[in-house]
C-alpha cells in the first residue's frame, strides 16, 4: 500500500482505518403530495455506501489532507475517526482507542473543528464558552491560563473574547472556534473545512496557525478542505476519496502524476506565429508562450519532435497544476477512468 | 452525581454572568410570576366562595399546593426546560456532535448546560407562599414531615426530569418534537389542583403516566401529614424506575443518532 510506504517508518500510527465502511439508509420519495402521503405508510429505503472499504494509517505529527468532491465520504470518514459514527464494517483506531466507544480518556485527546457548525454559543462571549470548556475538560487553572496566553499570542484573540460571539465576523469567530477546540491541548485534530467561507487573509492566518501548532506540539492533523491552498500549505500527504473509495494516498506532488493521464508541455517558439496544434491540444496561448496537453507516455517523444521540427527558445515538460487534478476529481462523474488501477 | 453538580455550578455561574446584563428580563419575569400567582390564588378564592373544602382539601392546604406548584414549575423552567429545548435544537442542527465529543457523561452534560436564571423568581415566590400557607395552617412540622416532604419533592422532581428527558430524546427519531413538550406543559397545569378532584382514569394518568401529581399533590400531603408511608415509598420507586427508563431511552437515542447523522 502506498500509505505504508509513504508514512514515516518506526513510530506506531496514531490513526488507523482498516476497511472502514459506512452505509446510510436513505429514505426516498418522489416530490409531490401524493408521494408524501404514500411515504407515510411505506417508505422506500435505499442503502448508500458513503465510505467503502477505506484503509490508511497516519503517523504521529503528520498533517494529512483529505480531497474529494462533495459527498465523497470525507466528512463521514472524519466522523467515524472522531467517534461520532459507528463504522458499519471495518475498523477505526485512534490513539489506540476504538473512537465510537467515546471513552473520556480518548475524547480528552482529540478535537473536531468544522467550518459549518459552531461549538461556541452565540449569545455569550467566547471567554464564557472557554470557561465552560475548562470546566468540562477539568483543565487546572494555571495550565488553562498558560494555554490561553499561548493561543492569544498566536491568534491575537484578546479583543475578541469579551464580545458576544454573534457580534464577531466570520474570520474572528473562526479564530475563537479553533482556540476553543485546542484549549485541552488535543493530540489529534480533525478539521472539516476549517477555512470555509473565510477571506484570503483569514484563511492564511488559520493556516499558518495550524502549521505552527503542528510544529510546536507535534499534534497529528487530519484536514478536509475545498481550498487547494489549504492543502498545499499544510499537507505533504493527501488522501483522495471519491464515491466513498480511496483513490489515492501519497505525497501531494505525486498526485498529478498518478491521477491525470496527461502532461503539459510549455513551448516558447522563436516565431510567435508558429503553429503547434499538430503536436497536441493547445490549452493556453500567451504572448511568446504556448501550452500543450499531451498524453503522459508520449510527452518525451512529442517534446523531441518539437525541438527537431520547430525553432524554439525553450521547451519544458511539466505535471499539470494541482488545481487541474483536483478539478478533474471534483467534477463528479468524470473521475479518472482508470481509477481502480491507480491504487498501487 | 458530584460531577453533575460541579458542571451544573459552572453553567449556572456563566448564565448568571450573562443574565445580569439583561435586568429588564428580571422585571418582566417577576411581573409574570406575580400575575401567575395572583390568577391561581384568585381561582382558589372563587372556588372557596362556594365550598369550604375541595375534595377534602381546606383553603390553606390548597394555597400550599399552589406554592409547591409554583416552585416546581419554576424549577422546571429554571433548569430542565431550557436544557431540553437546547438538546432538541442541537439534534436538529447537528450541533450535538460537539457535546458528544466532550469527555463527560453526555446525559449529564445535556441536562445541566442551559439554565434560565430568572425563573428562580417563581421558586422564591412559591416558597414564600408555601411558608405563609403553612404558618396559617399552624401545621406542626416535625423533622419527619420535613424529611417526607423533601423526599417527595425530590422524587417528584426526578420523575418530571425523566419525563422531559424522555420526551426530548424522541427528537433522535422524530427530529421535531416541540409539540410533544406542549402536551407536558398542559398536563403539568393540571397539577395546580389536588389530584383527587379528577376522575379516576385521569388521576391514574396524572400519577403514573405523566406523574404530575407526584411533584405537587404528594409533597403537600407530606407536609400536612395526609401522606401515607406506602404512597411515599411508591413515589420513590416510581422515581427510580423513571430515571432508569429515561437513561435507557437516552442510550438508545444516542445509538440512533450516531446511526443516522450525516
Amino acid at each position: 500500500m502506498a500509505s505504508r510506504r509513504d508514512a514515516p517508518a518506526g513510530p506506531a500510527p496514531v490513526v488507523v482505518a482498516s476497511g472502514l465502511t459506512r452505509l446510510y439508509a436513505v429514505s426516498e420519495r418522489e416530490a409531490g403530495l401524493a408521494a408524501a402521503l404514500r411515504s407515510v405508510l411505506r417508505r422506500s429505503v435505499r442503502q448508500v455506501r458513503a465510505v467503502d472499504g477505506v484503509t490508511f494509517e497516519v503517523g504521529p505529527g503528520e498533517i494529512v489532507g483529505f480531497l474529494g468532491p462533495n459527498g465523497a465520504g470525507k466528512t463521514t470518514t472524519l466522523k467515524m475517526l472522531a467517534g461520532l459514527l459507528h463504522p458499519t464494517e471495518g475498523r477505526a483506531e485512534v490513539l489506540g482507542h476504538a473512537p465510537a466507544e467515546r471513552r473520556p480518556e480518548f475524547l480528552r485527546q482529540i478535537t473536531l473543528v468544522t467550518g459549518q457548525r459552531s461549538q461556541l454559543q452565540w449569545d455569550i462571549p467566547a471567554a464564557d464558552s472557554f470557561e465552560l470548556h475548562r470546566a468540562v475538560y477539568r483543565i487546572p487553572p494555571a495550565r488553562y491560563r498558560r494555554i490561553l496566553a499561548d493561543l492569544d499570542a498566536m491568534l491575537d484573540l484578546g479583543p475578541l473574547l469579551g464580545k458576544p460571539v454573534r457580534n464577531l465576523s466570520l474570520g474572528e469567530r473562526m479564530k475563537c472556534e479553533v482556540a476553543a477546540a485546542l484549549l485541552h491541548e488535543p493530540r489529534v485534530l480533525f478539521l472539516d473545512e476549517p477555512t470555509l467561507g473565510l477571506d484570503v487573509v483569514a484563511q492564511r492566518r488559520i493556516r499558518s496557525f495550524l502549521a505552527d501548532y503542528n510544529r510546536r506540539t507535534g499534534a497529528t492533523i487530519l484536514l478536509t478542505s475545498h481550498y487547494m491552498a489549504d492543502v498545499q500549505a499544510l499537507c505533504r500527504r493527501v488522501i483522495v476519496i471519491h464515491h466513498g473509495r480511496l483513490l489515492f494516498d501519497g505525497l501531494l506532488e505525486a498526485l498529478a502524476g498518478r491521477l491525470l493521464p496527461h502532461k503539459v508541455i510549455v513551448v516558447q517558439p522563436s516565431d510567435p506565429a508558429a503553429d503547434l496544434r499538430p503536436y497536441g491540444e493547445v490549452t493556453e496561448r500567451a504572448p511568446g508562450e504556448v501550452t500543450l496537453r499531451v498524453p503522459r507516455a508520449a510527452a518525451p517523444a512529442v517534446a523531441a519532435r518539437i525541438l527537431a521540427e520547430v525553432a524554439v527558445d525553450d521547451v519544458s515538460i511539466l505535471d499539470p497544476p494541482i488545481e487541474d487534478v483536483v478539478e478533474q476529481i471534483f467534477s463528479a462523474g468524470r473521475a479518472p477512468e482508470s481509477g481502480a488501477g491507480l491504487r498501487p | 452525581m458530584i460531577e453533575a453538580l460541579r458542571l451544573f455550578a459552572a453553567f449556572v455561574r456563566v448564565a448568571v454572568h450573562r443574565e445580569v446584563a439583561y435586568r429588564a428580563n428580571l422585571v418582566a419575569q417577576t411581573v409574570q410570576s406575580v400575575v401567575g400567582l395572583g390568577t391561581a390564588l384568585g381561582g382558589l378564592a372563587v372556588v372557596f366562595a362556594h365550598t369550604a373544602t375541595l375534595a377534602g382539601w381546606p383553603p390553606s392546604e390548597l394555597v400550599a399546593l399552589v406554592g409547591v406548584f409554583q416552585m416546581v414549575g419554576g424549577a422546571i423552567g429554571f433548569a430542565i426546560q431550557p436544557a431540553m429545548q437546547r438538546l432538541m435544537e442541537e439534534v436538529r442542527t447537528g450541533a450535538l456532535d460537539f457535546t458528544l465529543l466532550q469527555p463527560a457523561d453526555s446525559q449529564v452534560l445535556v441536562s445541566v448546560r442551559e439554565v434560565s436564571v430568572y425563573r428562580l423568581t417563581d421558586v422564591a415566590l412559591g416558597a414564600a407562599l408555601l411558608g405563609a400557607a403553612l404558618a396559617r395552617l399552624g401545621a406542626r412540622l416535625g423533622p419527619g414531615r420535613i424529611a417526607a416532604f423533601t423526599l417527595a419533592l425530590a422524587a417528584g422532581g426526578a420523575v418530571v426530569y425523566a419525563v422531559w428527558l424522555a420526551l426530548a430524546t424522541c427528537a433522535f427519531w422524530w427530529v421535531r418534537v416541540d409539540n410533544v413538550l406542549v402536551i407536558f406543559e398542559t398536563l403539568y397545569d393540571a397539577g395546580r389542583w389536588p389530584v383527587s378532584i379528577y376522575p379516576g382514569w385521569l388521576r391514574g394518568a396524572l400519577t403514573f403516566l405523566i406523574p404530575v401529581a407526584l411533584a405537587t399533590s404528594v409533597p403537600v400531603e407530606a407536609l400536612t401529614g395526609a401522606l401515607r408511608g406506602r404512597t411515599l415509598a411508591l413515589a420513590a420507586v416510581v422515581a427510580a424506575a423513571a430515571l432508569v427508563l429515561s437513561r435507557l431511552l437516552w442510550r438508545a437515542g444516542l445509538r440512533a443518532y450516531s446511526g443516522a447523522s450525516g
